[in-house]
């Protein structure tokens, strides 16, 4: 009678088991990550959680009348041209400029990405 | 040492003719009784109450309400020796410059004197307040023990801190009544009445001082006082309701020619959850969420909008406190991930807490006080108010709340979360203050207010008030302190005046 849980057969079910579990993850991440292109993928790669920025993003967009995507892409990329994101958010809050989302007080720079995130999702 | 006079026992008929009656036994007439003590003025002060909550006296506070919600005064005053100490927070802090000042954008502002007309005063209040050394922002040299305080940078929201009248053990603070009994007690040229009620500011023919006092007792009975002056310390509603009703030589009442007592009541609206404020450190010193002795003084941080902030951006005052730990939605998760991620700044370790806190309101001529045909157990009329609360009240504690906002994300401290917006948020679960203010406030135009910078009635030679009455305008701090600076200031002028 064969031994079943060998040494060698207990490393190589689990290795097996390892390398199924993570295909699957990644399957599923890469499958959750797959969007379609959108005009405002060099400033939306600017974000660190799309489907949260979306969503403060919706919250944004509550605020607004008529909010035109391309006007504020347009803006959005003549700010961050020279200046990281960071440093962006840190003009704005410095020079007054801040907007609402949900109640949250935001830099505007951050707010406009986040409704961009949001245009892209819709 | 002589004991209280009970007003019950005193015959009907009786006519006491003392130099001074101060007519209300509450923080401003206890102050001032005492301040008098060992001058040459025989003086008597008069308390609706006695030592303890009397239903039936407190029921003497019954009104009828209109317009905007607002508390039951017969449960948001107290007629009994202490008054509003009775039940009082113990929180003290003085006001600023700015809340005496005229300010054009603001209705109906400006007082007849300035803050440094009370300086001299507030260290004495303090003492009386037994609310210890007088720290407040002196607090600062010491509070970074407990750990530092919470940095925002430039912007227009600040530091600042309240220090408390003392707790002693478990007891509430410093309840006037309670604690100052004996004293009175022992000022030999202080006559001190309970369940004295005045139901009746007897002008002079002609009306330019007053003669007599009618005094009742619930029971029966009834007796005169004739005083060289009088100075009516029973806070703004009761102040307002005798003026009213005292309305046989006037028609429109004691000090009324001019239509102006009762209108311009104010309080502090105290709204709850007012606001989210996460800090990405989650550090907080104790001193923001509750009392912590420092240095003798039981002191509490808030957070308030400067002077500069308020005159620049010309919003009312405001005070905010930190009160609990609370919990984010997915939203709040949401923003505050992207917030720190954007900012490059850990965010891991942040916690979330909610704001409290109370904001002034525009002085109104149409928030008033009115008579009504119903009468009292004294026969007295009672009072109706029509309460009143702008939207732009709301509005300018809002912007002050987002200016903390934006000065959190710029010194990379945290963030914040406007909880309220419409009306209906801000009035669901409102509470109020119990700061009743207005009513006869100071101007010197007799057209604009009700008494001078004396504290002098317009028109009436020895008519006085004492007390949050007087405010034209209100900050947003408590006005116990406030108000007794106020007071032993007429008293300094009360010894020439009287001399």
């Amino acid at each position: 009678m064969t031994e079943l849980f060998t040494r060698r057969n207990i490393v190589i079910g689990a290795s097996s088991a390892a390398v199924l579990a993570a295909a699957a993850f990644e399957g599923v991440r890469l499958i959750g990550k797959r969007r379609a292109p959108t005009p405002y993928d060099d400033l939306l790669a600017r974000l660190d959680d799309r489907d949260a920025d979306a969503q403060i993003g919706e919250a944004v967009l509550a605020g607004f009348d008529n909010f035109d995507p391309k006007t504020v892409a347009a803006e959005m990329r003549q700010r961050l041209e020279r200046k990281s994101l960071p440093e962006v958010m840190l003009d704005d809050v410095r020079g007054g400029r801040v907007m609402e989302a949900g109640g949250w007080v935001l830099p505007e720079t951050l707010a406009l990405l986040c409704a961009l995130a949001a245009k892209a999702e819709a | 040492m002589s004991a209280f006079i009970d007003a019950r026992n005193v015959p009907s008929g009786t006519i006491l003719e003392p130099d001074l009656v101060i007519v209300g036994g509450g923080p401003a007439g206890i102050a001032m009784a005492l301040a008098l003590a060992n001058t040459p003025l025989r003086v008597v002060l008069l308390e609706s109450g006695g030592m303890t909550l009397d239903t039936k006296t407190q029921a003497l506070y019954d009104a009828g309400e209109t317009g905007a919600p607002y508390l039951s005064l017969e449960a948001s005053r107290i007629r009994f020796l202490g008054g509003g100490t009775n039940i009082w927070g113990g929180w003290c802090r003085p006001m600023d410059n700015i809340d005496f000042e005229e300010r054009a954008w603001m209705p109906y502002s400006g007082w007849p004197f300035g803050v440094a007309a009370l300086k001299p005063y507030y260290p004495r209040a303090q003492v009386l307040c037994e609310a210890g050394p007088w720290l407040y922002e002196k607090a600062e040299q010491w509070s970074p023990e407990m750990g530092p305080m919470l940095a925002f940078g430039e912007g227009g929201v600040v530091n600042r801190w309240f220090q408390f009248s003392k707790m002693r053990g478990s007891e509430l603070p410093t309840q006037f009544g309670v604690r100052y009994a004996d004293e009175l007690k022992r000022v030999r040229n202080l006559s001190t009445y309970l369940y004295a009620n005045v139901t009746r500011l007897g002008l002079a023919p002609g009306g330019a001082r007053i003669d007599t006092l009618d005094v009742a007792a619930l029971g029966g009975h009834k007796f005169k006082i004739k005083p060289k002056a009088v100075v009516l310390a029973m806070g703004a509603v009761e102040i307002a309701r005798l003026m009213l009703a005292s309305n046989d030589v006037m028609a429109p009442g004691v000090g009324n020619a001019n239509d102006l007592v009762g209108r311009y009541f104010a309080d502090h609206p105290i709204p709850r959850n007012i606001a989210t404020m996460i800090l990405f450190d989650g550090k907080l010193a104790p001193y923001y969420l509750g009392n912590q002795t420092i240095k003798g003084g039981i002191m509490r941080a808030g957070l308030f909008p400067s002077e500069k902030y308020r005159r620049t951006r010309e919003v009312m005052d405001s005070s905010i406190t930190i009160e609990s730990k609370t919990e984010l939605d997915d939203l709040g998760k949401a923003a505050l991930a992207a917030t720190a991620a954007g900012l490059g700044v850990d965010g891991g370790n942040a916690v979330a807490y909610s704001l409290g806190g109370g904001c002034e309101v525009t002085p109104d001529p149409d928030r008033r006080f009115t008579l009504e045909n119903e009468r009292d157990a004294l026969g007295m009329a009672k009072l109706k108010l029509h309460m009143r609360i702008a939207d732009s009240d709301f509005a300018h504690f809002r912007a002050t709340l987002k200016e903390l906002g934006r000065q959190l994300l710029a010194s990379r401290t945290g963030m914040l979360r406007l909880n309220l917006k419409e009306r209906a948020q801000w009035l669901e679960g409102l509470d109020w203050g119990n700061h009743h203010m207005g009513t006869t406030r100071a101007h010197s135009d007799p057209k604009k207010g009700v008494v001078d910078a004396n504290l002098q009635v317009h028109g009436v030679a020895n008519l006085y008030v004492a007390g949050s009455a007087v405010y034209p305008t209100y900050g947003a701090v408590n006005p116990t302190i406030n108000l007794i600076a106020l007071a032993l200031r007429l008293v300094d002028h009360l010894k020439g005046a009287l001399r």
